[in-house]
């Protein structure tokens, strides 16, 4: 198993490296580092399940080691580093199946979900999301000022507060907080619905995490539209935080009440 | 069709516009500025100036006789010499804008489209249904230029939306012949057109409207006049906390709540 896990590590060192440099440099990515972490947690915390788990190992786990090899080599090609990045999950769950069968991947399944986290921004997608998403924000955060009552003129992703302008920029388009708070829910979901049959619960942490991310960045720009103060510096920063903090509130009373809603009904 | 049409945008921009085209100091104070008349009908605001000439009719407004809903929130200038100048340099300006060197052709209906700073051309009319989104990609000075041979026409409800740092003063629509702006439409950036300008009932212009020899005629409209070429960048959103911190807060935050069921192997 050791051998396998560095054989691993020593054919996808080219993605690992790219990985670690995308968490380096982008702030919406940084929370990979920890991502790991998480993962060795949880590994640490099932390890006696695990292992009286049988192994079973199964062929089909050297046809996903196939083709992970294959996308990695497209990845190496040209296609890009989230091709790789995914070729080298895929490959974790390819050794899995080979060395344990399908039990272990099942019981592997949830840090392997944790680990898409970690995975670089799909540019194709990211682009193509990044802009909606300025002006979404910019939209609803020109909302929640009106209805506050707070006079605003927006010009695309440009709010003009009296005369106090804020730009929506792709930095401030809330990918960071879904990323994060997607994150988030899925860890929340792991401590707190881990029984089985509670998957309905995991999914909607899931679920909720978007539009509480979403509404939440729009409160952000909101409030730095509202205030000039929180439009830079520590301000902006302790406020993007504060609210950051509101919105994993958010996510915990979301599963208290679908759980009191799910048990009522089951019961 | 549309696939294609971002690629000959994408391709223009990479030849991007270098010339800068200027109101002029006189022309810029004006929201509104026609040749004939500038006619209102319904509680029309405009912020900034609103003159005509040669013409001198102007109605619809409360501050002129007999009166009408419409404001203004600077000087109305009927044929008088400011307006005059005003109308020069919108003859200068629109002849520069006409004169830029292209850098992609448009044509038909650019609704649902993005366009990157340059100079677009039409030799026919143009249109815009639904939204068109111009994309300054973060550089507040960059300009866009549309030129067209005839008409301009924008549909009930379509917007022009300003993305990325761009400024609706750095937005040009050289018109050969009229501006027609369709009702509940939003639109941005000043309208250069050589005979009239007419705006539905409801329509917002967040820029100017600016007829060389014919009239402009307004329902019920706002009209924002932005601030010249040239003015301060609107100041930037900073971005929020890294993930990295976010989710180092949030994780600290279960471990000192949970800390013994974190600590404590998984029982099922």
């Amino acid at each position: 198993m050791v051998l396998t896990a560095l054989a691993l590590l020593a054919c996808y060192a080219p993605a690992l490296r790219g990985m670690f440099e995308q968490w380096r440099t982008d702030e919406d990515m940084s929370h990979g580092f920890l991502v790991p972490v998480v993962i060795l947690w949880v590994i640490w915390r099932e390890r006696e399940r695990w292992r009286a788990l049988p192994a079973q190992p199964t062929w089909l786990g050297w046809a996903l080691l196939a083709f992970a090899a294959s996308l990695h080599f497209a990845g190496a090609l040209g296609v890009g580093l989230f091709a790789e990045s995914l070729a080298f999950l895929i490959s974790i769950a390819g050794a899995v199946l080979c060395l344990g069968g399908f039990s272990w991947l099942r019981a592997l399944a949830f840090p392997l979900i944790l680990a898409l986290f970690m995975l670089p921004k799909l540019a194709l997608v990211y682009n193509q999301a990044t802009l909606p998403l300025q002006l979404l924000a910019s939209r609803m955060a020109a909302g929640m000022l009106t209805v506050a009552g707070i006079g605003v003129i927006r010009e695309g992703n440009i709010l003009d507060v009296g005369g106090h302008k804020v730009a929506v920029v792709e930095a401030c388009n809330g990918i960071r907080y879904l990323f994060s708070l997607g994150f988030m829910a899925a860890v929340f979901g792991y401590l707190f619905d881990s029984k089985s049959g509670m998957w309905p619960a995991r999914l909607t942490l899931l679920a909720a995490a978007i539009p509480i991310a979403i509404v939440a960045n729009a409160a952000r720009v909101a409030a730095a539209g509202w205030i000039p103060a929180f439009d830079s510096g520590f301000p902006h920063e302790l406020s993007g935080w504060v609210i950051f903090v509101l919105c994993l509130a958010m996510l915990l009373l979301t599963r208290q009440l679908f759980n009191k809603i799910y048990v009522l009904n089951r019961s | 069709m549309k696939i294609i049409s971002s690629l000959v945008l994408v391709i223009g921009f990479s030849v991007c516009l270098k010339a800068q085209i200027t109101l002029g100091s006189t022309v810029d104070t004006f929201g509104v500025l026609a040749g004939s008349t500038v006619t209102s009908s319904g509680p029309t605001l405009v912020l900034g100036n609103l003159g005509v000439s040669p013409g001198s009719a102007v109605t619809g407004f409360a501050a002129i006789p007999p009166g009408g809903p419409g404001l203004v929130s600077g000087a109305i200038h009927a044929a008088d010499a400011f307006a005059g100048t005003a109308q020069t340099q919108l003859t200068t300006a629109y002849n520069a804008a006409a004169g830029a060197a292209s850098t992609a052709t448009v044509s038909g209906d650019l609704g649902g489209l993005t366009f990157f700073p340059g100079v677009y051309t039409s030799s026919t009319s143009l249109a815009i249904t639904g939204t068109v989104t111009l994309n300054a990609l973060g550089n507040p000075n960059a300009q866009f230029i549309f030129q067209m041979g005839s008409t301009l026409t924008t549909a009930v409800g379509s917007t022009v939306v300003l993305a990325n740092g761009a400024q609706a003063s750095n937005v040009f629509w050289q018109v050969g012949s009229s501006a027609t702006l369709g009702t509940s439409s939003f639109f941005s950036g000043n309208i250069l057109a050589l005979a009239s300008i007419s705006l539905g009932t409801g329509a917002s212009l967040q820029g100017r409207a600016l007829a060389r020899t014919g009239a402009v005629t307004l329902l019920s409209n706002t009209i924002n006049t932005p601030a010249g070429l040239g003015g301060p960048p609107p100041p930037l959103v900073t971005p929020a906390p890294s993930s990295l911190i976010l989710v180092t807060t949030a994780l600290l935050g279960i471990v000192i709540y949970e800390r013994k069921r974190i600590f404590k192997p998984f029982r099922s």
